[in-house]
């Protein structure tokens, strides 16, 4: 029952963007103009290196383009009190938590698939395909940190008054060891560089991270979705 | 009864101001000067390391006033959970401040990436995003839900996010805190009685404007009555 | 009532479908609603009349499981609205002002997406039935966004009833339609009127009147006034002004 629930909201969830694409779109425009941007702001002068930035770069951009993505998952729920009808539903919160997290996870990774790929092409300067698997496994993790946190924080900020401005400000400050992690393993794999640590305890820290914040969704999401 | 008296807010101040001077006066004339690059200034150490227990200890408190608030509705926890956040802040500022000045007289610079202090920066930014969100929120009781659940995950983030500070690359900052050494035993007590000190003067604090708060509701039920 | 019985097995069969005892609800310091008690048995028509902000559409959301009591007992189909919300939202469904429909979805998916939230076994002939009945069948694969606000809420009534509820809750169902909508609503209601238990929130007197066995008028989340039996439509707008001092609103 809860199986094929899941996959009803996520469908539904799916279904939903592809036609109207607003949120892709938009996610995917922020993120291509975050590349302009950071390459006039970080070069400094002529032909400068940007490999070592390019991990930064490419989180703080991913951390904005999910905040886009998950106020949209919840605003549409919102838009035509939508929410009701799916609260009414003889259906585990927790449930719908995991559907809402997996839908953000997918259209996160469809942008990462145009991005990265962009991104690399324009900054990377060393050749590291021989680290993609491990890269892969970081923007994994990451992305279902991000995603985890990112949608208990969204439900409850779209039960607010400030709505889609209230997500940012909770959610930034909590997603910064996310973004330190991700940052410092993709910065490593794109430079080859050692001096910054083993890359094992990286992908052990988020990995512990997504799964503290899926615990704590699941503890308290009934909670946070309404009473 | 005795014990209840000891317990109200003013003599908690008396105590803990007491201890606070005592600590002060043994780190200066009693603990020997640092010999390794420290020095003089680390004597703010002994204000500095209580302080930002005090700050974690008051969130502890918090977390612990969410759950509780969770499991009962009992709005008396929503204000606990306020007032130990308001005043962590107020600590972990402090903490923020003191760890300026040391650096400032250790190393030169008003500020470095120093794991510790980059932690309460972030936590400074996590808990005022606290009352954005109480802001935000009118109906009391989903408020104090919200608080509560937010109180729960930042606390649960603040060690995270402390691990996640020594993901740096190795070389880049110096590594200032080297507590693992150890400090001679002269030190730990002036340590020791200024951290029981802060912890009562957190103690207080928070028994006062927990007064305050309640005060602040008898104030809107008379409001009440008399129709204003 | 062959339809509406298979949704769950009750309990007990010769319990009232809703029963509510000393109902309270407080937003904080607010309290919307002081003790409020009634029955509807099973097959009953209950309409809830009152002024604004008077509790009527909170009492309506305490026995969807939307809103939590404060104290009190609620029961739906035998079942605690608190304890075992499970079961009681298998065992009702709602109409309210708003449709509930994603409108960037057909008419048959969303239809699909509900039946598969309430696990139908026989989802697919269900949708075929129900958009026939509330004539929409033509128009399945068009999404809701182009639909009128009336056919928005035919396909409402499809929603609300696909899972065969033993319970319906109507929350103005007649607000921001048009004439020729309201017939057509009137019209379905009268339909499925046998095969479901049904509490209605109206300002509307005498929309609640026509198909109410029983009326009950809420006012500063008290109940004021209670009649088990249908009333007359011509005394009754005496009664409710006896009741109610207008512009008394909690």
């Amino acid at each position: 029952m809860g199986g094929r629930q899941f996959v009803a909201i996520l469908r539904k969830d799916l279904i939903r963007e592809l036609r109207t694409k607003e949120m892709l779109i938009s996610m995917f425009l922020f993120v291509m103009l975050a590349m302009v941007i950071f390459h006039y702001a970080f070069t400094v002068k002529e032909s400068v290196d940007l490999t070592y930035f390019t991990g930064g770069m490419l989180w703080v951009t991913f951390i904005f383009a999910a905040l886009l993505g998950l106020n949209r998952s919840f605003a549409q729920e919102k838009d035509e009190n939508c929410l009701d009808g799916l609260l009414l539903c003889p259906v585990d919160r927790v449930t719908i938590f995991f559907a809402k997290m997996t839908g953000n996870l997918i259209f996160l990774a469809i942008i990462q698939a145009v991005a990265i790929p962009v991104f690399t092409v324009f900054f990377v300067k060393h050749g590291y395909y021989g680290r993609l698997p491990s890269f892969l496994l970081v923007v994994l993790l990451a992305d279902l940190g991000i995603c985890a946190l990112g949608t208990l924080l969204a439900t409850i900020s779209m039960n607010t008054r400030a709505r889609d401005l209230l997500l940012p400000i909770v959610f930034l400050p909590l997603i910064v060891p996310v973004l330190i992690a991700a940052t410092s393993a993709t910065t490593a794999i794109f430079s080859g560089g050692s001096e910054f640590g083993p890359l094992g305890a990286k992908l052990v820290f988020l990995a512990m991270f997504d799964i503290i914040f899926m615990v704590a969704a699941y503890g308290t999401y009934d909670f946070a979705i309404g009473e | 009864m005795i014990l209840k008296r000891l317990l109200t807010a003013p003599a908690l101040y008396a105590v803990a101001g007491a201890l606070l001077a005592a600590g002060l006066l043994l780190a200066f004339l009693y603990a020997p000067t640092d010999t390794s690059s420290m020095g003089f200034s680390q004597k703010i150490f002994y204000y500095h390391a209580p302080i930002a227990e005090c700050a974690l200890l008051a969130f502890g408190i918090a977390f612990v006033a969410a759950i509780l608030y969770l499991r009962s509705n009992d709005p008396k926890y929503d204000v606990l959970g306020m007032v130990a956040i308001r005043l962590g802040l107020l600590f972990s500022l402090l903490v923020m401040a003191t760890g300026m000045i040391w650096g400032r007289a250790a190393w030169g610079v008003w500020w470095a990436w120093e794991p510790r202090l980059t932690t309460f920066l972030i936590v400074c930014l996590l808990y005022t995003a606290y009352f954005v969100l109480r802001q935000t929120v009118e109906e009391e009781s989903r408020r104090a839900t919200f608080a509560a659940l937010f109180a729960i995950i930042a606390f649960v983030d603040v060690p995270i996010t402390f691990f996640a500070t020594r993901f740096m690359p190795a070389g880049l900052h110096p590594v200032v805190f080297g507590r693992g050494g150890g400090m001679p035993g002269s030190d730990l007590l002036a340590f020791f009685v200024s951290m029981i000190g802060m912890t009562l003067l957190l103690i207080a604090m928070l028994r006062q404007e927990l007064a305050v708060e309640h005060l602040k509701e008898d104030l809107y039920h008379l409001k009440n009555r008399i129709g204003a | 009532m062959p339809e509406a019985a298979d949704t769950a097995a009750a309990p007990s069969g010769a319990a009232p479908d809703i029963e509510v005892r000393e109902l309270t609800k407080a937003f904080g310091r607010r309290e919307v609603l002081r003790g409020i008690s009634f029955d509807v048995e099973r097959g009953g028509f209950l309409s809830i009349f009152g002024p604004n902000g008077a509790g009527k559409t909170t009492t309506l959301r305490i026995l969807a499981t939307l809103t939590a009591p404060t104290s009190g007992t609620v029961k739906v189909a035998g079942y605690d609205a608190r304890e075992e919300a499970m079961p009681v939202r298998a065992a009702i469904g709602m109409i309210s002002h708003s449709p509930l429909l994603y409108p960037d979805l057909t008419a048959y998916e969303n239809l699909r997406f509900y039946a598969d939230m309430y696990g139908l076994g026989d989802r697919d002939e269900r949708i075929a039935e129900l958009l026939d009945r509330v004539e929409l069948s033509h128009r399945r694969y068009d999404v809701v966004r182009t639909f009128s606000k009336g056919m928005r809420q035919r396909l409402a009534i499809a929603r609300a009833i696909l899972h065969r509820p033993r319970v319906l809750l109507l929350d103005e169902p007649h607000s921001g339609l048009d004439p020729r909508a309201v017939d057509i609503l009137d019209g379905l209601l009268a339909e499925i009127r046998s095969e479901h238990t049904f509490v209605m929130v109206t300002h509307s007197i005498q929309k609640g009147l026509e198909l109410a066995t029983q009326v009950l008028i809420i006012d500063g989340g008290k109940a004021v006034f209670a009649s088990a039996g249908g009333v007359d439509p011509s005394a009754f707008t005496a009664v409710y002004r006896e009741h109610v001092q207008e512009g008394s609103v909690a």
